[in-house]
């Protein structure tokens, strides 16, 4: 294995010295990025706004992918450590297993950073990711519009991962300032069918809701499988994601009115500033929440014309 | 200790027996008790119908895969597979000859044929492939369907590339998925009680049911007094497969996707629902009959606990002791010495 990793590390360098030596223009910090795929829109937009934020502050990135595998990204690491970068910039496959290159990288005394998805371990200068909090409170602050204030309403759960707890947590803060009850939170999964036979059962339990809560968009999307077949158009839904076949649903005027959205491009360019002002020496918080947004079926019209 | 009193021990027995329905109509009532009459009202008995529909139909053919002496761990793979290719070939044909304004029925009803057609063709093949190798290539059952369940899991990927297959024809969501029988039961309840009935005869009433209770009861025996083991057994994976090839279809009509992911742990619920029914997994013994109820009893839990705003987590905690209990139970019955349901 350190054989294969060593092997690996050469080439990097030897890939390294020959990319550089055809462009030794930069004369800024070189840092590497491993992500943790490029086959995702999501992190296709994340890259390009780092690669335009660098170009910016006159940096040098190296942006690899692992492709979701962890032995991938391990070397990835190793080869930055090899190549002595000022900085490494990573998107963890996994936030536990991650920890041992990071721990390397420490030891090389290189500066690490973690985008999107946390680390649960080694030193991390500082981590980057959506605020969920407030991507939920955005979420609530539009079921309390779409309500005018009161009425009840139901959250359609997936308790057991950190990401979606911050997200009911801000939307329980945002509807609690209302006359909003919220009167069940059943667990969709986060899948489709699931969600759909947990709105069934609410339609059920409590017929007279107006509103639901669904914590991603395959559960908004399960959800409306269910308003649809049991014909009830009275009920509006937010969601969480933005994915392409929740903003259709949207624009088609259905019962999901909006989705709270990540920006990720917002994620990336954050990232290569926080690399950059620690480089300088400037202070930088351990956790640099990055904005979240909403859209409904205006804002997806204005998007549309544009 | 002395022996009990012969009387009471068979009232023991005819209890343990009626076990599983006992507890079933007392989940139904005391749910009902609670939400004071909604639990058993109509809208709601559709409700745990349809919920429960999908689990029973696959359930069917896994009593014949326990019966058998086997078990089949491909089932939620192979629906997804054969939801994923039968909603390919549903679109397909749909958008071929649904062109022009005119709408008619017959885009749609040939396209649901042929989609069903496409269903039923790659859970079965899926199924025989799995007997095939059960048979001829000698690898245990639990192996067999292992490696299906993630090759067919695997499959759905390529051909969609993760992405669900989606949006599917209103009108198909709406016939083949929503209430439109009597503009309250969806279709999916009567194929359901049909698989059942059909499944029933099959097992009870035929030289190939006697044959799946007597491999399963002793292989080498049946061997020996003539069965063919082997074609037996080739038929239970298949009826496994294809029943969970038209759940496949009838489960994206209801979420309104050919969804890859669809269909996980569901081998788990379908083994549930079998086992509370009082099909011993060392095989030989058992009923579709048991089966249906130890399904209702899982999908009445579901209903039950969502609708009393149980948590989550209680859910899980309570729904694996219910098939702890029944276990224990049904070995309680068997020491006592009972015939089954």
């Amino acid at each position: 294995m350190k054989k294969i990793a060593a092997v690996l590390a050469a080439v990097a360098v030897a890939a390294t010295l020959s990319s550089c030596a055809k462009r030794a223009t930069s004369t800024g910090p070189v840092v590497g990025v491993t992500l943790l795929t490029k086959a995702h829109p999501f992190y296709q937009q994340m890259e390009k706004a780092m690669k335009e934020e660098a170009a910016a502050r006159n940096m040098t990135l190296r942006i690899q992918s692992a492709e979701t595998q962890l032995g991938t990204q391990n070397s990835q690491v190793d080869g930055f450590i090899t190549q002595k970068v000022a900085a490494i910039v990573i998107c963890p496959v996994d936030s536990a297993s991650i920890v041992g290159a990071i721990r390397r990288a420490n030891d090389a005394k290189i500066p690490v950073f973690t985008a999107d998805i946390a680390a649960k371990g080694g030193d991390v200068v500082c981590h980057i990711a959506s605020d969920n909090v407030a991507g939920g409170r955005l979420a609530g602050e539009h079921m309390v519009k779409l309500l005018k204030g009161k009425g009840e309403i139901v959250v359609i759960d997936y308790p057991t991962v950190t990401s979606v707890q911050d997200r009911t947590k801000g939307f329980m803060e945002a509807v609690g300032k209302s006359q909003i009850k919220v009167v069940g939170r059943p667990n969709g999964d986060a899948d489709r069918a699931k969600s759909m036979a947990a709105m069934d059962n609410m339609l059920q339990a409590h017929p007279g809701i107006k509103g639901v809560f669904a914590i991603n968009d395959n559960t908004a999307l399960g959800v409306l499988a269910s308003l649809s077949h049991a014909k009830r158009t009275d009920i509006v839904v937010v969601g969480y994601d933005g994915d392409p076949e929740a903003r259709e649903a949207i624009l088609a005027g259905s019962p999901l009115k909006a989705d709270a959205v990540q920006y990720p491009r917002e994620i990336g360019k954050t990232t290569i500033e926080m690399v950059s002002r620690h480089l300088s020496g400037e202070k930088v918080p351990a956790n640099k929440p990055v904005e979240v947004g909403i859209i409904d079926k205006e804002s997806l019209e204005a998007e549309k014309k544009q | 200790m002395g022996k009990p009193d012969i009387g009471v021990r068979n009232l023991l027995v005819k209890l343990l027996s009626y076990g599983i329905l006992v507890f079933f109509v007392l989940l139904c009532l005391y749910f009902d008790y609670v939400t004071r009459g909604l639990f058993l009202s109509g809208s709601n008995i559709v409700n745990i119908l349809q919920q429960t529909a999908i689990n029973t139909i696959i359930a069917v053919g896994m009593t014949f895969v326990i019966i058998s002496g086997g078990i089949d761990l491909s089932v939620g793979s192979i629906l997804s597979l054969a939801g994923v290719l039968s909603t390919m070939s549903l679109l397909q044909v749909f958008s071929r000859m649904h062109q022009g304004p005119a709408v008619t029925a017959w885009p749609l009803v040939v396209a649901v044929l042929v989609a069903g057609m496409v269903s039923m063709a790659v859970g079965a093949a899926a199924g025989a492939f799995n007997g095939f190798c059960i048979t001829r290539l000698r690898v245990t059952p639990f192996i067999a369907t292992l490696a299906m369940m993630g090759s067919a899991r695997g499959l759905s990927m390529v051909f969609t590339d993760a992405v669900p297959i989606s949006p599917l024809p209103t009108a198909f969501t709406n016939v083949v998925g929503g209430p439109s029988i009597l503009r309250a039961i969806p279709p999916l309840v009567p194929l359901a009680i049909l698989v059942f009935v059909v499944g029933y005869v099959v097992l009870t009433q035929t030289d190939f049911g006697r044959r799946v209770y007597a491999i399963g009861g002793n292989q080498e025996a049946a061997r020996l007094s003539g069965v063919n083991v082997a074609h037996t057994k080739l038929g239970v994976y298949t009826i496994a497969g294809l029943l969970a090839g038209l759940s496949g279809l009838m489960f994206a009509a209801r979420v309104g996707a050919g969804d890859p992911k669809s269909g996980q742990m569901f081998e788990m619920d379908a083994i549930a629902a079998v086992v509370l029914g009082g099909t011993s997994l060392m095989g030989g013994t058992g009923s579709v009959a048991g089966t249906l109820l130890g399904s209702l009893v899982i999908g009445v839990l579901a209903v039950g606990l969502d609708i009393t705003d149980v948590s989550t987590y209680w859910q899980m905690v309570i729904k694996g002791g219910v098939i702890l209990l029944a276990v224990v139970l049904d070995q309680l019955k068997v020491r006592l010495g009972s015939v089954g349901l």
